[in-house]
C-alpha cells in the first residue's frame, strides 16, 4: 500500500494518464461503456478547470455553464454553416468562451462572496432565457442546435468511437497538466492565498482583482473546450448547457471530489456521471434521492470529499502497518 | 537600505480632515515622518490614531488633506499601489495567511516585490528557490527558522504577529507601519518584540507606532506625536511629551489607570 501511494506521488501524471488511457479495457467490467467515458473525460476537464477558480480562489460561480454553452454554441455553428472540421470549429468556441469570461469576469469579480455567486447565476439564466427566445434564430430555441448526420472530423479523420475517446483523453491529459503546472507555480500560490486572506494579500501589494480575473478566465477557458468537445462528441447543442443546473451538477462534482486537489473534482466528476448512468439503472426513479444522500454524507461527514476519504482510509491502513504485521 | 529622497521627511500628512457623517474623526491633521526614525501616535481611545492610520494605507480617503510619501502623492491609489511604493502594513490582529506554511506566506510577498503587482507567470517554478531562500533568511530575522513548514494557522498569537512581521519585511519597505504590535502580548513577548523592532529600526527603517503601551512608545520612539479628538496636541521626544500638560490633561481626562 504505501509502494503504491509513494508511486503515486512520485508519478502522479503518469498514473492519470496510463488510468485515462487505458478506460477502454478496464471501462467495461464496471459496467461502464465506450461513449460514457468519453463523456466522463470532457465534464473532468469540465469540474478541473473549475477548480482552478472555486478550489484555489474560494471564488464560487454559480454561472460556469455560460462558458460551457456559449463555446458549445459557436461550435455548432461552425459546424452548420462553415464545415464539419473541429479545428477551427474549437478554436472560434474558446476565443468566444474566453472573451465572454473577460466580460462577464470584469463585471461580477468585484464583488466577492454570495454576491459574486448571486451574479454569475444572474448572468447565465440571462443568458439560457436569451438562447430561448432573443436568439432563438441562432440556438434553435427550445428544440436546440440540431446537426442531422453530422460527423464532426479531424483533417478527414472522423471524430467518434475510440479516436474520439483518445483525442479527448490528450486533452484531459494536457489540461491536467497545466493545472498541476499552475498549482505549483508562483501564480497558484497567489490565486491560494485569495481564499486564505484576501485583504493581507492587498496590503502586500499584490492585485488581487487581476489574478482573480485570471484564474477566472483559465477555468472558462477549460470549461469552453469541454463545451466544444461535447459537441464534437454529440452534434447536438441545447439550451440545457448553458442552464445553472449544469452549472450546480458542476459545484456539486468539485464539493464531492475535494475542491483544490485538482484531482478531486475529477473523481466527482466520474462518480456523478458513473452514478448518473450506470448505478442508476437497479435504482430506477430514485436515483436523485440516493444522490442526494450521498451528496448530504460527503459534505456531513467528508467535507474534504472523496479525496479525504482515501486519505483517511490510507492513514487508518498505515496506522494498522505500524503497530501490526499486516501486510 | 532605504534610498535617499530630495527632502529627510519620508511621510507627509498635510491638513488631513475625516468626517464619518456628523462625527469629525480627524480635524487638519499634519504629521512628519523622518527618514530612519521611529515615530509613535499616541492618544486616548477614539481620539483618531487608526483612522489616521487607514488614511495613510489607502483603506479610507480623507475629506480632505494630502498624503506624500517617498514624493509621491497617494491619495486615490489602491492599497496594493501604496504597498509597492514601500509603505507596508503591520495589522492589529495578525493578518497572515493560516492555511498556508510560513515559508509559503513570506515567498508571496517576496514574490509582489521581485514581479510587482500582477504577473502571469503559471508555468515558472525556477526562481522559487532564490524567493525561499530570501523567505527563509527573513523568518530567520524575526526569529521563526524552526517552524518554516508550520501551517502558520498553528502557530501562538505572538508568533503569529513575527510571522506577519516577516511579511512585511519580505516586500523591503521603506516604512512600516505598525497597529499595536504588541496588543494582547506577555511581558516577556512585548520585551522580545521591542528589541526586534530595534534591530529593524537600527539597520535604517523608518516606522510609524501606533501604541497603548507607554512602555514600547518610550522605549523604542525618537519622535511621539500625541493625538486627541482628531488633532495634534503635542509632538516631540519622549521627554518633551512626558512633561506637556495638555498631554496629562488628555489622558486624565479619558483614562483611571
Amino acid at each position: 500500500m504505501e509502494y503504491v501511494v509513494s508511486i503515486l506521488k512520485k508519478f502522479p501524471l503518469t498514473v492519470f494518464a496510463l488510468v485515462v488511457l487505458t478506460m477502454p479495457f478496464w471501462f467495461p467490467w464496471i459496467g461502464g461503456y465506450g461513449g460514457l467515458a468519453t463523456k466522463i473525460m470532457i465534464w473532468a476537464l469540465f469540474a478541473l478547470g473549475f477548480d482552478i477558480l472555486l478550489g484555489f480562489t474560494g471564488y464560487l460561480s454559480f454561472g460556469h455553464a455560460i462558458f460551457f454553452g456559449v463555446s458549445a454554441y459557436a461550435t455548432g455553428l461552425m459546424f452548420k454553416h462553415f464545415s464539419d472540421e473541429i479545428i477551427p470549429a474549437m478554436i472560434v468556441a474558446v476565443i468566444v468562451g474566453t472573451l465572454a469570461s473577460v466580460i462577464i469576469g470584469y463585471l461580477t469579480l468585484k464583488k466577492s462572496g454570495i454576491y459574486f455567486s448571486i451574479l454569475t447565476l444572474a448572468f447565465g439564466e440571462m443568458l439560457h432565457s436569451s438562447a430561448l427566445s432573443t436568439f432563438g434564430s441562432f440556438t434553435g430555441g427550445e428544440n436546440g442546435l440540431t446537426l442531422p448526420d453530422m460527423i464532426p472530423s479531424m483533417l478527414g479523420i472522423e471524430m467518434r468511437g475510440e479516436v474520439m475517446f483518445y483525442m479527448t483523453a490528450a486533452v484531459l491529459i494536457l489540461g491536467y497538466y497545466i493545472a498541476r503546472r499552475i498549482s505549483a507555480s508562483p501564480f497558484g500560490l497567489i490565486l491560494k492565498a485569495i481564499k486564505s486572506n484576501q485583504e493581507r494579500l492587498e496590503y502586500t501589494g499584490i492585485d488581487v482583482q487581476k489574478y482573480k480575473l485570471g484564474a477566472f478566465v483559465i477555468s472558462a477557458i477549460y470549461a469552453s473546450v469541454a463545451g466544444s468537445l461535447m459537441v464534437v462528441y454529440e452534434p447536438y447543442v441545447g439550451t440545457e448547457y448553458l442552464r445553472w443546473s449544469t452549472s450546480g451538477n458542476l459545484v456539486l462534482m468539485s464539493v464531492m471530489g475535494g475542491m483544490g486537489t485538482l484531482i478531486g473534482p475529477i473523481i466527482g466528476a466520474a462518480f456523478m456521471l458513473y452514478f448518473e448512468n450506470v448505478l442508476s439503472v437497479p435504482l430506477g426513479e430514485e436515483w436523485l434521492l440516493v444522490l442526494g444522500l450521498i451528496f448530504m454524507a460527503i459534505v456531513i461527514f467528508l467535507p474534504g470529499g472523496f479525496t479525504d476519504g482515501f486519505k483517511l482510509i490510507y492513514k487508518k491502513l498505515i496506522g494498522k502497518k505500524s503497530d501490526g504485521e499486516e501486510n | 537600505m532605504s534610498k535617499k529622497s530630495t527632502s529627510d521627511v519620508m511621510l507627509d500628512c498635510y491638513q488631513v480632515s475625516k468626517n464619518f457623517g456628523g462625527l469629525q474623526a480627524l480635524n487638519d491633521v499634519n504629521l512628519k515622518v523622518k527618514h530612519n526614525t521611529i515615530h509613535s501616535l499616541i492618544g486616548p481611545n477614539g481620539a483618531g490614531k487608526s483612522t489616521l492610520l487607514n488614511v495613510i494605507t489607502g483603506m479610507i480617503t480623507p475629506t480632505h488633506g494630502s498624503v506624500v510619501f517617498d514624493d509621491t502623492p497617494m491619495l486615490d491609489l489602491k492599497p496594493h499601489e501604496i504597498n509597492q511604493l514601500g509603505l507596508a502594513k503591520v495589522f492589529q490582529t495578525p493578518a497572515i495567511f493560516p492555511e498556508m506554511t510560513l515559508i509559503k506566506n513570506v515567498c508571496i510577498p517576496a514574490l509582489a516585490a521581485r514581479d510587482g503587482s500582477f504577473k502571469l507567470n503559471m508555468f515558472q517554478k525556477a526562481g522559487m528557490k532564490s524567493i525561499e531562500s530570501f523567505a527563509e533568511e527573513t523568518l530567520e530575522e524575526v526569529g521563526l527558522k524552526d517552524s518554516i513548514h508550520k501551517e502558520a494557522r498553528f502557530l501562538s498569537r505572538g508568533d503569529k504577529r513575527r510571522l506577519e512581521l516577516a511579511i512585511c519585511l519580505a516586500h523591503r519597505p521603506k516604512m512600516l507601519l505598525l497597529d499595536e504590535p504588541t496588543a494582547g502580548m506577555a511581558r516577556h513577548e512585548t520585551e522580545n518584540t521591542i528589541l526586534l523592532l530595534r534591530k529593524i529600526a537600527d539597520r535604517g527603517m523608518t516606522m510609524v507606532i501606533v501604541e497603548h503601551d507607554m512602555n514600547v512608545v518610550f522605549a523604542l520612539s525618537e519622535t511621539i506625536s500625541v493625538l486627541a479628538q482628531g488633532t495634534i496636541i503635542a509632538e516631540g521626544t519622549p521627554d518633551e511629551v512626558k512633561g506637556n500638560p495638555k498631554v496629562i490633561e488628555a489622558y486624565l481626562g479619558e483614562e483611571q489607570e
